[in-house]
């Protein structure tokens, strides 16, 4: 795209043309400063408490006592770690496969109330879905741990994992299908044009070439997994301390700010908005692996 | 993944050069489709059960009382919860869309690509989308409410959404732009049109679609927030001008089963919601549709 | 080619399992809207689910104070109790458990869970008001120096006897049975009221009455926790403050408490649950760790 292709028209065009060039241009930067303003206000407030913590107690400690003054978060970030990838091997296959069928197999008709319903679920309150979770998941999760012989409240990593499962299908739904739907339809006709059979066409060369767009879906799932608060602190059972029994309770670390937000005062206070550091660097962390294996496919 | 990708290439050199249907296999072709119908099955059952637990829990619940025009704590009315959230979603779009399409509009069609600042600004937006709302919550709460001044109102908790909302938006937009073949934009030049004139008349309705698709899903946000609101925009029931804090139908659900008093109102809020919901989700599609159309 | 095959078995697999979750979810759901425990505990015996608050509520701060779970090592709850952020969550994690104990304002209590004896006293506004039910606490407003205005007019109005029927007809107990009848000074203005989520539901009652009683006066109510109530209410957020427990030291330098009414804390079970009666010491084992069956306490 080259620049002066625009300057040349000239006149008032011209202007109009800079002008926007300009607005554009600040647009891109006034989000810049909002991100800029959020890291600034997080690792201002959260580094010194790490560092009064100390880097490694803080980061391996196993255990969260606020009122002793002891502030270890391992246990909440392998707890988010750990729900958030059930969360994607459930909700992901799940949900692509569905967006395939949304985009490439459902009858017009059908769609027109099935697409309102993904779009419905992506607005009901997490406290909705929290309350579906306590009174169906949780309940079903624990009778069904007892048929096997095992005695369980059923608040456990297992249940969240469900739950937020199903919570991220419509972002994933919703993101995955647009992108499959902006692949030129040409590449689909041309594939059949050449015996290829439906699901041939659609599997190797339509899902390849929205991978880019189904890639950003599935981020904004693991974005929203990993943030979801109102709906995990319901199910997960919020316990502190670390575990890798798939049915016990475990706190996140959203869990953790939210819990205790309110009322934390001090190092506390400090320590909790640290933990939402921590959180950022995770998400920092995703996204960069997202990154990079995506400019690897590109190459 | 280096294997999926050879995977997908010689799947696409196969469709290329014609290699016959048989050898890609029937029964894969059937396991294939029975894995997309059994997995759209299996989400529309859960949305459905879903769907019909809100509404079985709610409807029993919906009276003419939880409609009335002021809120008292007999009634529990959700007028001006209802209000809230319309005025609160318009505020929060209003400063986000055009922030973030602008975005997206610059970092797809004017940025060269290769540009330092179109990476800086792509990897900080993913990282954006990923921050917990409770985050945001706090951020509104120290900034907004505190530093700015402007106490718990619709303002500092349409601002606070703005920012919350405007990776997304910036993201599914940037996705929709990029996904308009370059063709477009050669032949919108070729015919001797401004930069401008192309984004605004070609590029854009071809992308619309992407961009509704995102903000509904931002919309869906907003409806649904609870820990961002209740750190910015407070709990008062009352329609609130600029300056004053009001509830969502999403905090007034939170604030009325909280302490286990109202919860059959609660879910009858719930069912509102929904249409709510619904109600706007079409409206932009209405919207949408008729600036494609133009 | 391979690859992608597997990957797609290894998604058949998932779609399975989560399909089978699905299938028992939609069962267990119907089920579960009749007879929320399920059929498998008898609630004589099993492994005891603790459910407890958050640390900044009123609610935990009293009753771990009150059963001795907080010593002078300070709060002792086991780490294997679940944590609700609210008494709601408390009550249907309660209601759908039929091995889970909780506790919550005896102002919330309602049928879906069963309120055991402590120490074999039944919790009732009764029993709290003569004392013989041991775990009660204060719902406390607290201000900065001297109210003025509406502030104190509306302080007045809570403690008249007008204020104190509002609370007792919610179901709390009144603080001062022999107060006399309200008469507005008139104060003009807008105040904030906010704090803990327990003391909301009475104080808008009482915010409703009062602003009946002078119109000119506007109350916002905003709710969230006892100790953002007084952090609140240090930082001038909230001319009023609200705590559903006493007032800790640090907040006593700069604030002055008042007591508004008396509240129970009800140590609930499920309805199954045979147990009827725990002593403050049985209690005080199951948060504490110490004790994990309910064998252990019949």
């Amino acid at each position: 795209m080259n620049e002066n292709a625009a300057r040349r028209t000239g006149g008032m065009k011209n202007l109009l043309e800079v002008v926007m060039h300009v607005v554009f241009l600040v647009c891109a930067l006034a989000s810049i400063l909002a991100v800029a303003l959020i890291c600034i206000f997080l690792f201002a407030n959260g580094l010194p408490a790490i560092r009064e913590i100390g880097v490694l107690d803080f980061l391996t400690g196993t255990t969260w006592k606020p009122g002793n003054d002891i502030y270890g978060i391992l246990p909440m970030v392998v707890g988010s770690i750990y729900i958030t990838a059930g969360a994607i091997v459930l909700g992901v296959p799940v949900g692509l496969l569905t967006a395939i069928f949304m985009a490439f197999y459902c009858p017009k008709r059908l769609y027109g109330v099935l697409k309102p319903c993904t779009e419905l679920l992506a607005g009901i309150p997490s406290i909705v879905y929290g309350f579906f979770g306590m009174v169906v998941i949780v309940p079903a999760v624990r009778n069904v741990a007892a048929l096997c012989g095992a005695d369980i409240s059923g608040s456990s990593i297992l249940s969240a994992s469900i739950l937020l499962g199903i919570m991220i299908l419509p972002t994933i739904i919703g993101v995955s299908e647009a992108a499959l739907r902006a692949v030129p339809r040409a590449y689909y006709e041309g594939a059949v044009a050449m015996g290829a059979a439906h699901e041939r066409a659609v599997f190797t060369v339509m899902l390849p070439a929205a991978k880019s767009g189904v890639l950003a879906g599935i981020v904004l799932g693991i974005g929203r997994a990993v943030g979801e608060t109102m709906a995990v602190i319901m199910v997960a059972g919020n316990q502190p301390r670390l575990t890798g029994n798939l049915l016990q309770g475990i706190r996140t670390l959203t869990a953790n700010i939210v819990q205790e937000m309110g009322y934390a005062s001090g190092l506390h206070r400090e320590a909790l908005i640290a933990t939402g550091v921590v959180l950022f660097v995770f998400i920092l962390l995703i996204n960069l692996t997202f990154s990079v294996l995506k400019r690897r496919k590109d190459a | 993944m280096t294997g999926e990708t050879t995977a997908a290439a010689k799947g696409r050199a196969a469709a290329q050069t014609g290699i016959k249907p048989h050898v890609y296999g029937r029964r894969r072709a059937k396991l294939q489709k029975g894995l997309v119908y059994g997995a759209a099955a299996l989400t529309f059952a859960v949305l459905l059960f879903l769907i019909a637990y809100i509404l079985v829990r709610g409807i029993p619940h919906l009276k003419p009382s939880l409609f009335a025009w002021t809120y008292n704590s007999d009634n529990v009315s959700m007028t001006p919860a209802i209000i809230t959230t319309v005025q609160m979603t318009l505020l929060a779009l209003l400063l986000a869309v055009p922030l973030g399409l602008f975005t997206a509009i610059y970092l797809n069609e004017y940025a060269k690509r290769g540009n330092k600042l179109v990476g800086i600004i792509r990897i900080t937006t993913e990282t954006l989308s990923g921050i917990p709302s409770i985050v945001y919550g706090l951020f509104g709460m120290l900034f907004f409410v505190t530093r700015l001044e402007w106490n718990y109102s619709l303002l500092s908790g349409a601002m606070t959404l703005a920012i919350m909302i405007l990776p997304l938006i910036m993201r599914t937009a940037e996705e929709a732009l990029m996904a308009v073949p370059d063709s477009f934009r050669e032949g919108s030049f070729g015919l001797g049109a401004g930069r401008l004139r192309t984004v605004f008349r070609i590029v854009l309705p071809a992308a619309m679609p992407g961009i509704l698709s995102g903000i509904i899903l931002a919309i869906g946000r907003i409806v649904g927030e609870t820990a961002a609101l209740i750190f910015t925009a407070g709990t008062m029931a009352q329609i609130p001008t600029l300056f004053q804090s009001g509830r969502t139908l999403a905090i007034h659900m939170y604030v009325l089963s909280g302490e286990g008093l109202h919860m059959n109102e609660a879910y009858a809020t719930a069912v509102v919601l929904l249409v709510v919901v619904l109600l706007m989700n079409a409206l932009s599609a209405l919207i949408a549709r008729k600036l494609t159309k133009k | 080619m391979k690859k992608s095959v597997s990957l797609l078995l290894a998604g058949l697999m998932l779609c399975g399992a989560l399909a089978g979750c699905g299938g028992s979810n939609d069962s267990y759901g119907a089920n579960d809207a009749g007879n929320a425990g399920g059929d498998t505990a008898t609630g004589a015996s099993g492994a005891i689910t603790v459910i407890s608050r958050e640390d900044g509520s009123g609610t935990r701060s009293a009753f771990v104070e009150l059963t001795g779970v907080e010593d002078d090592n300070g709060d002792n709850t086991t780490v294997e109790a679940e944590i609700a952020n609210k008494t709601d969550v408390v009550l249907t994690s309660v209601a759908s458990n039929a091995k889970a104990i909780g506790y919550v304002s005896l102002g919330s209590l309602n049928d879906t869970v069963k309120a055991i004896q402590v120490d074999g006293v039944d919790a009732t506004v009764e029993n709290v008001k003569s004392g013989d039910y041991k775990l009660s606490r204060p719902f406390n407003i607290a201000t900065k120096g001297v109210p003025t205005g509406v502030a104190a007019d509306f302080l007045n109005f809570i403690l008249s006897a007008d204020g104190q029927a509002i609370v007792e007809e919610e179901g709390y107990i009144k603080v001062n049975d022999a107060a006399e009848a309200f008469t507005t000074d008139g104060s003009e203005g807008q105040i904030a009221v906010g704090g803990s989520s327990s003391v909301s539901p009475v104080m808008e009652k009482l915010i409703e009455a009062y602003q009946e009683a002078n119109p000119k006066a506007k109350i916002e109510l905003q709710t969230s926790d006892s100790t953002s109530g007084m952090t609140g209410a240090m930082d001038g957020t909230f001319a009023i403050g609200m705590a559903s427990r006493e007032l800790k030291d640090e907040e006593k330098t700069e604030l002055t408490g008042t007591a508004i009414a008396l509240d129970g804390i009800a140590v609930v079970v499920n309805p199954e649950n045979t147990v009827a009666n725990l002593t403050m010491d049985q209690i005080k084992g199951i948060y504490t760790g110490e004790t994990t069956d309910w064998a252990d306490v019949q």
